[in-house]
């Protein structure tokens, strides 16, 4: 497909090095062909992907036999399935864990090296190093981490602590908190980077004269370093909750969504509907869902955006 | 950044910075160490490399990745170009659809995408993986790209124009060479992107030779119960080409994975 957009933009390229310039509106035209080959893979994937998912969930549909067309049933399926609750109620729970604490040691992170540490860097791909890693390694390491004879538990025994030993991921009380530790070892290394980077623009002059005024360690800390990282606790927030509701492959890994439906999350349930179940046209339904929270997250992120650059 | 530094607050910045480091490192250490144990190191290692296709699944996943590079990368340029630096109609309109990509979820198009796969028979085909990875990845990456050509005066391609190169050549000529930095950020993160996808291949890729190496753990679990130290060894082995890049190219990671939360 490339070759040919290319052949196309070299071919009408041509005859305008060699002769006097067309007129523009033609010149102009042909400058389309450039962005053709990502709207055809955008266009023709996501959005002929959201049309086509759109009237599937109209349906009452297995993927295989005739389709009945239901209208808005499947939604009212979807909102009246405790399992689909269940999920939110896991995933925003999830959400505010894996956010509030990534953000406080991430900062904390960025704070601690921006100061007199020897070694910085290799406290910098410590904490980075995981989130370069595949969320399915993450995962399977977890996994055998928090079983019942995993390392977690051999180290809680290591400090006479076996009484609370346990089988974290078969609990339905702790298998949601297996996926959150997973989640935050993997991603406070990107809130890390994100403040340390915004900790590089703090205006110096500020910290210098609040030192001069005689505030503390703390005191600078908190009413100088922290207000002035708002742009990045915004996005940090945002993007961990949208994150959240995008996240997989952890779930998948470590629990399934279970034991039971305790740790399923909306896309573990999409994912066990639409391949699993052959609940096509319920699945999709699902999907739209998903999409419209994700949307309705992303509206607020740009919201909140453009209020905080006036 | 503290102004003063004394032996004591070396010191404290040196503790907690250490003591948030170690279960952090923790996870890290079990794996390597616990992948040395069982039966060795060696043995542990030479039986995931010679009793289960893992070098394969590498081979697929490098393949996947240089596809899902080659089409991101093409692509973005292309556009990137276009959207920032030609004139034509509905430039704006065109430029805010694909950026409506980057809400998306993959996990929101598994039934169309089934679908699709299924009518044209592309299951156990690459290109069932690249497509739409790379249909995910180009909003971000055609954002980044567009804003960092942006920044570069359109006098140096007006030059070009004059002295009668086309807009393709001076694409190709001018434009590309002055773009390596984002370039690398584009491939570095559609690399990682690919490298570590899960989900796709998991639904299309159902022959065992042809899958990701984000299969391994799952395959390996599968045919061989819970050998921990070879699982782990297992896991060694398929992070080491992400990391050895990471360690490599350092910067290149830190700026792409964040560039596009920035802004």
């Amino acid at each position: 497909m490339h070759t040919t957009t290319e052949a196309l933009i070299t071919q009408s390229d041509r005859p305008t090095r060699r002769n006097a310039p067309r007129p523009r509106s033609r010149r102009l035209n042909s400058s389309v062909l450039f962005v053709v080959p990502a709207l055809v893979i955008v266009g023709g994937i996501i959005y002929l992907g959201v049309g086509y998912n759109l009237w599937v969930s109209a349906l009452d549909w297995d993927g295989i036999s005739e389709a009945e067309f239901v209208g808005l049933d499947n939604y009212a399926q979807v909102l009246s399935e405790p399992v689909f609750w269940q999920s939110i109620v896991n995933v925003l729970i999830f959400g505010v864990a894996t956010v509030v604490i990534q953000m406080i040691l991430g900062l904390l992170m960025a704070i601690v090296l921006s100061g007199p540490v020897i070694g910085r860097s290799v406290y910098k791909v410590i904490m980075f190093l995981p989130v370069v890693l595949a969320p399915a390694a993450v995962a399977t390491a977890f996994r055998q981490i928090f079983s019942p004879d995993g390392a977690f538990n051999a180290f809680l025994a290591s400090i006479g602590l076996d009484g609370i030993a346990s089988a974290w991921i078969a609990d339905p009380k702790t298998a949601l908190w297996v996926i959150i530790v997973a989640n935050i070892w993997q991603w406070t290394g990107f809130s890390f980077i994100l403040y340390q980077a915004a900790i590089t623009q703090i205006d110096h002059d500020q910290l210098e004269a609040a030192q001069l005024d005689g505030a503390g360690r703390l005191r600078t800390i908190r009413s100088i370093i922290v207000p002035q990282l708002k742009g990045t606790h915004i996005t940090l927030a945002i993007t961990g909750v949208i994150g959240a509701f995008k996240t997989f492959d952890l779930v998948w890994l470590i629990t399934g969504g279970g034991p039971g439906r305790s740790t399923e999350f909306l896309t573990t349930y999409i994912y066990k509907e639409a391949i699993q179940q052959f609940h096509t046209g319920y699945a999709s339904a699902l999907s739209i869902v998903l999409l419209v929270i994700a949307v309705i997250f992303t509206a607020i992120q740009m919201r909140v955006f453009r209020f905080g650059k006036d | 950044m503290f102004g003063k530094t004394t032996a004591g607050s070396r010191l404290a910045h040196q503790l907690i910075a250490t003591l948030v480091a170690i279960p952090f490192a923790a996870p890290l250490v079990v794996i390597v160490v616990t992948s040395f144990g069982g039966q060795g190191a060696i043995a542990n290692y030479t039986a995931v490399i010679t009793n289960t296709p893992i070098l394969r699944f590498i081979l697929n996943s490098l393949l996947m990745s240089a596809g899902t590079v080659a089409v991101v990368l093409v692509c973005t340029l292309l556009s990137g170009y276009a959207f920032s630096k030609l004139n034509f109609r509905g430039r704006r309109l065109l430029f805010n659809a694909i950026l409506g990509g980057l809400i998306l979820p993959v996990v929101a198009l598994l039934v169309p995408m089934f679908l699709f796969v299924r009518t044209f028979g592309l299951f156990n085909n690459f290109l069932a993986v690249i497509l739409p990875l790379s249909a995910v990845m180009i909003p971000l990456t055609l954002l980044l790209t567009k804003n960092y050509l942006d920044g570069v005066p359109d006098e140096i391609l007006e030059a070009a124009r004059i002295d009668g190169a086309s807009r393709f050549s001076t694409l190709l000529l001018i434009v590309v060479p002055l773009s390596r930095p984002i370039i690398a950020v584009v491939v570095v993160w559609a690399y990682l992107n690919a490298w570590n996808e899960f989900l796709l291949p998991l639904v299309f890729l159902q022959d065992p030779n042809l899958q990701a190496v984000t299969q391994v753990p799952t395959y390996f679990t599968s045919t061989y119960g819970s050998d921990v130290p070879k699982i782990f060894a297992s896991l060694v082995l398929m992070s080491a080409p992400i990391v050895a890049v990471y360690l490599s190219l350092q910067s290149f990671f830190e700026r792409g994975l964040t560039a596009g939360a920035v802004k």
